[in-house]
């Protein structure tokens, strides 16, 4: 069972977050048309970069091997998040409980020794 | 009272930034509506009392999955104006989905008289109460009587790994040359330098 008073203060903070973020995106533009200072032209708004319109896109392609640093973020993530029922939970699933995280953990260190073999984690 | 709020709050959160994941122009803009529907997913399984499956949410998902998608939508230099051209060649296929997620929908709603809403309960009516929190249920259950499941999942994890590292590594040893640390510790001076007392007249012979 949970208490899900505990949670009471994240969702007063997430209230107050959104109530000053909301002042302070809204404020300024209230005022702004309040005061008569809001007069948008075309030039205005126009897109600018360091005086010159902008010549291109601004998403350029990268290199596909950052692609290749998240995948192994994500599967050494997964195994860090596996290790946290298991931390907690030794009591109930004893010796067979570890050795079987002990499988877990050799598993990927097959697949770390790969990549570090093949040199996927060098960068030149 | 405060619960059903939140509950409320979360849930149109979730569909609103859902519709606008696949509403806005911008790719890059759909992964950020995204973003903010796992953060409210979250929200929800707090209230459920899925505890721990509320902060894998945060740190797989958004941690994680988000920042490849951002890589994917940056990476594939996305060109709406082409993508809109293959509209019509595309449309009966769009078509097809889009009925398999309308029953989808129609089964989704028909569930609305299973029954009334139960927040912030640990257990269903099946679920084992082995544990005093939801984590420790959680690896009770996972590392004793699915063990071969999670086996399974950490075999379909190294799969994933190294196909990764198949299809996107490519050996860059023909641009620069690779520092040999073992050959390099190795040597020595009698190997890498040689004495030689040339003679006027003559050449040396190396």
């Amino acid at each position: 069972m949970i208490d899900l008073g505990q949670y009471l203060p994240i969702l007063l903070f997430l209230g107050v977050a959104l109530a000053i973020s909301c002042v302070f995106v809204f404020l300024p533009m209230g005022v702004s048309r309040l005061t008569g200072t809001h007069n948008p032209t075309a030039e205005k708004l126009s897109e600018y970069e360091c005086g010159f319109p902008a010549f291109e896109e601004p998403r350029s392609q990268f290199d596909v091997r950052f692609y290749l640093v998240a995948i192994l973020f994500i599967i050494f993530d997964l195994e860090a998040a596996f290790l946290f029922p298991w931390a907690v939970s030794l009591d109930f699933t004893g010796w067979s409980g570890w050795t079987t995280m002990m499988i877990f953990i050799g598993e990927l260190a097959i697949g770390l020794i790969y990549a570090w073999k093949v040199g996927a984690l060098e960068w030149e | 009272m405060i619960q059903a709020i939140a509950f409320y709050l979360f849930a149109t959160m979730v569909i609103a930034s859902g519709v606008l994941t696949i509403m806005s122009r911008n790719p890059v803009h759909s992964v950020l509506w995204l973003i903010l529907a796992f953060f409210n997913a979250a929200g929800l399984m707090v209230l459920l009392g899925a505890e721990f499956i509320a902060m894998l949410l945060v740190v797989v998902y958004v941690g994680a999955v988000a920042v490849l998608f951002l890589f994917v939508v940056m990476m594939l230099d996305v060109d709406m104006a082409e993508l809109r051209a293959g509209f019509i060649k595309n449309f009966p296929l769009g078509i097809a989905i889009a009925l398999v997620l309308l029953a989808e929908l129609v089964l989704g709603i028909g569930a609305l008289g299973a029954g009334p809403l139960e927040l912030g309960t640990a257990s269903g009516a099946n679920a084992p109460n082995l544990a005093n929190s939801n984590i420790e249920n959680i690896g009770a259950l996972l590392y004793s009587k699915y063990i071969f499941v999670f086996e399974a999942a950490g075999l379909i994890l190294l799969v994933a790994m190294i196909g990764a590292i198949v299809l996107t590594h490519r050996d860059l040893k023909t641009t620069r040359g690779h520092q040999n640390i073992t050959k390099q510790v190795r040597r020595n001076p009698k190997e890498a330098t040689q004495m030689k007392q040339p003679t006027v007249g003559e050449g040396v012979e190396l």
